[in-house]
């Protein structure tokens, strides 16, 4: 009974029933209203035609026997009757006798009128349908002629069929019920399902998917939800991975640092070669600070920016400021920054984080770059929005990586993790501060070719 | 011009109903009628020897039956009503009331004694009342005492649902003697002068009574029956000349004191009711609400009364 397809079920075959009733009762009650109907028509237009017999004066005994005699062939029980003690002539005296007719109905059938009743009647011990038409002449109510017809017949005739009627409609309620049953389990299984899945999911089996069977509400939310499941598995995924990377890119300095300092300790590395190695601890320190840095920066991933600390920033100095700050990177491999900036754009932003941007960005540009190789920073209004392209004639990106390309520790080649000296976190960032900044990032690759990283910013409006 | 129309209305309506004052129409002291007692809509017409309406009482209860007392007082009385009413003819005003209590049948005046008797069918008693309506006596009778007549000092009474006629004695209102007759038996005549009584009657059960059955006044013996079909209820007598009217026939029956038919005819719708008015008879047809004015065994006159014309009251001058 919790089940709501037993509820709907239940009350599907309520209504069925009560319409079933329902019927059944208005049924009859037409069937009696027309037959009695019916039947009292054809009463009074025999007796009306029985009528036109009598020509006046007293009722005579031919015409009783010629109306007796029409009826003796007649399915309609029909008699005349002359005597004035039936026909309540005795009325003004108190009459034990219980006539034929009433008081009132003498009254009618004197002016003319016929007269028809349904009711029990005593004299005929059961309920009948009667007419009654009048003999009259010159006020007189000479005589009457009388049909009935018991309504009970009409009951037993209903009667005979009262007995399949009801088999017809418990057998009819019984399959009604099996389909509608069958339908509405046909209908409910998809939830079912789902709930099904909605358990698996909460004990933490992500893979769960529902198969989609209709197009109906209950499809709509299959789908949704399957695609909810899929989220949360690449949520899953994409977390778990990050933990394996995050130990991963940890392990590796801490094992030199551990390695470097346990063999210093214990003296197994010669003075020469102490200076070399305390190096090598400290560039590894600095590298997990770094990297712990960046993790810390990324885990701020779903803090909203308050915009109150923004502020109007020259793109271009921040630019230049960006590109001073690598200058010797850029020199160690030979590398020339030519810049073309335009010096009216000005920006909304936090200047330490667009400047972030634009490190994370040119430092990709000249890792992944030749020696002697330039590269190419611009910024131009486009459209009210500032557009900054940082392009290099580096080794590229293949097509297939450029999606993944700002997802944390995704390295296009994963075999030179380390060597190219990145943590696989730079442009994640710089997705991360651009989305907060309302900007786009767009990168646009060819192998071998070079890269073109596309930051756009909304220009601060003018007040 | 509002007050004086305001004024103007109030005078109609104090004269309105000044007028109706519990006060019927009067009916002249010498003028002769024959008076239709009408009790489907009580009313009762009183018409001349012309058959023309001289006046119209409507009555507010449900009379059922009236008696003239003496010669200037109707007494009105209702199956109904605990209260029978007497009025002067002359002045249409209300004189007296008398208790009866429900279930009034019949009202008598005996012009001889100056008593008015009245049958009650709750109680099953016969109550005589003095000409002013005071109570005097009260004897116990059959079921539903009903039909009455005087005769030499002898009132005799039908109990209607039972079979049994009592003979009253009017001055000390002793029970004389008892006969048996059949049920339903209603209308009593006296030939003049004859040893009979004739008792009519509706019939038993479905089988209506065809016949007046005459019986000895001496001995309450049934002597003969005289066929006169349908249900003959009604009677009168003048001279020697008897009327009856079938109920159930529509038929007015002339008959010899000794029970010739001289002549008959068919007459109104269901009459009840047979009157002597001054050479002419009267018959009053219930069911057709007319009263039928006959002379040389003809209809000479018909008029329309109240509905349901149940008695007829005579009072010639």
């Amino acid at each position: 009974m919790k089940k709501l397809s037993s509820k709907i079920w239940l009350l599907i075959v309520l209504f069925l029933s009560a319409t079933v009733v329902f019927m059944y009762i208005f049924t009859n009650f037409l069937y009696e209203q027309l037959y009695v109907e019916d039947t009292k028509v054809t009463m009074v237009e025999v007796g009306e035609k029985l009528q036109t017999m009598y020509k006046g004066g007293k009722v005579t005994d031919e015409l009783i026997g010629a109306i007796d005699h029409y009826a003796a062939y007649s399915n309609i029980p029909i008699f005349a009757v002359r005597n004035p003690r039936e026909l309540s002539a005795c009325v003004p005296f108190d009459v034990d006798y219980d006539a034929l007719i009433g008081p009132d109905e003498r009254q009618q059938l004197i002016a003319g009128n016929a007269v028809t009743k349904i009711g029990y009647e005593t004299r005929f011990e059961r309920q009948i349908i009667s007419v009654i038409l009048p003999f009259t002449d010159q006020n007189r109510l000479e005589g009457i002629i009388y049909l009935y017809y018991p309504l009970a017949k009409m009951s037993e005739l209903a009667k005979e069929e009262v007995v399949l009627l009801i088999t017809g409609a418990v057998m009819f309620l019984l399959v009604a019920a099996f389909f509608v049953y069958q339908g509405m389990r046909k209908i409910l299984n998809p939830l079912a399902n789902l709930q099904l899945a909605v358990n698996h999911m909460a004990k933490g089996d992500y893979a769960t998917r529902v198969e989609v069977t209709s197009k109906d509400e209950i499809g709509t939310l299959t789908t949704a939800f399957n695609q909810m499941a899929r989220s949360i598995q690449r949520e899953d995924e994409a977390q778990k991975s990050f933990l394996a990377t995050v130990s991963h890119e940890l392990r590796t300095p801490i094992s030199y640092v551990k390695g470097y300092s346990e063999a210093i300790q214990n003296g197994y590395i010669t003075d020469q070669k102490q200076d070399e190695a305390i190096r090598l601890i400290a560039r590894e320190s600095a590298r997990m600070e770094r990297l712990t840095n960046e993790l810390m920066q990324l885990a701020r991933k779903d803090e909203k920016m308050p915009i109150s600390e923004f502020e109007p920033l020259v793109l271009a100095e921040t630019i230049r400021d960006a590109v001073s700050l690598l200058q010797n990177q850029a020199l160690a491999k030979r590398i020339q920054i030519e810049q073309s900036l335009e010096e009216e754009l000005i920006v909304m932003g936090d200047e330490e984080k667009i400047k972030q941007v634009f490190i994370n960005v040119i430092e990709n540009a000249i890792r992944y770059s030749q020696e002697n190789a330039v590269i190419f920073i611009d910024s131009k209004e486009i459209d009210n929005e500032a557009v900054i392209t940082v392009t290099d004639s580096g080794i590229g990106i293949p097509a297939e990586d450029l999606p993944h390309i700002t997802e944390r520790f995704y390295r296009v080649n994963k075999a030179r993790s380390r060597s190219d000296g990145g943590s696989g976190l730079g442009l994640s960032i710089v997705d991360q501060i651009i989305k907060q900044h309302d900007g786009k990032l767009k990168i646009e690759s060819t192998i071998e070719k070079g890269t073109d990283v596309m930051i756009t910013l909304p220009i601060m409006e003018e007040l | 011009m509002k007050r004086a129309h305001f004024m103007l209305f109030s005078l109609f309506i104090l004269l309105l109903t000044g007028c109706s004052d519990d006060r019927f129409d009067r009916i002249d002291p010498h003028q002769s009628f024959v008076a239709s007692v009408n009790t489907l809509e009580p009313s009762i017409t009183f018409f001349d020897q012309s058959a023309n309406e001289i006046a119209l009482w409507p009555l507010e209860k449900a009379y059922t039956g009236a008696v003239l007392v003496g010669n200037d007082a109707i007494l009105l009385y209702g199956h109904q009503l605990a209260e029978a009413s007497l009025y002067e003819l002359s002045t249409g005003k209300h004189m007296q009331t008398i208790n009866t209590g429900l279930g009034v049948t019949n009202a008598y005046f005996d012009e001889q004694t100056e008593k008015i008797f009245i049958t009650n069918s709750k109680t099953n008693e016969l109550t005589s009342y003095t000409m002013k309506g005071k109570l005097q006596h009260t004897v116990k009778l059959h079921n539903y005492p009903m039909s009455m007549l005087v005769s030499d000092g002898k009132l005799y009474v039908i109990n209607y649902k039972d079979t049994i006629l009592s003979v009253i004695s009017t001055e000390t209102m002793a029970l004389l003697d008892e006969w048996d007759i059949p049920t339903s038996s209603h209308g009593l005549v006296i030939p003049n002068g004859r040893d009979e009584l004739w008792v009519g009657g509706h019939g038993e059960g479905s089988s209506p009574n065809q016949t007046v059955d005459i019986y000895a006044r001496s001995t309450g013996e049934k002597l003969k029956e005289i066929p006169m079909p349908l249900m003959p209820v009604g009677f009168s007598q003048k001279n020697n000349e008897i009327a009856v009217v079938s109920h159930g026939g529509n038929i007015l029956y002339v008959v010899n004191e000794d029970g010739t038919i001289k002549w008959q005819l068919e007459i109104g719708a269901n009459p009840f009711a047979v009157a002597h008015f001054k050479d002419t008879l009267v018959v009053a047809g219930y069911d057709d609400h007319a009263i039928y004015f006959i002379n040389n065994k003809s209809i000479e006159k018909k008029a329309q009364t109240g509905k349901g014309p149940f008695h007829l009251l005579v009072r010639e001058g």
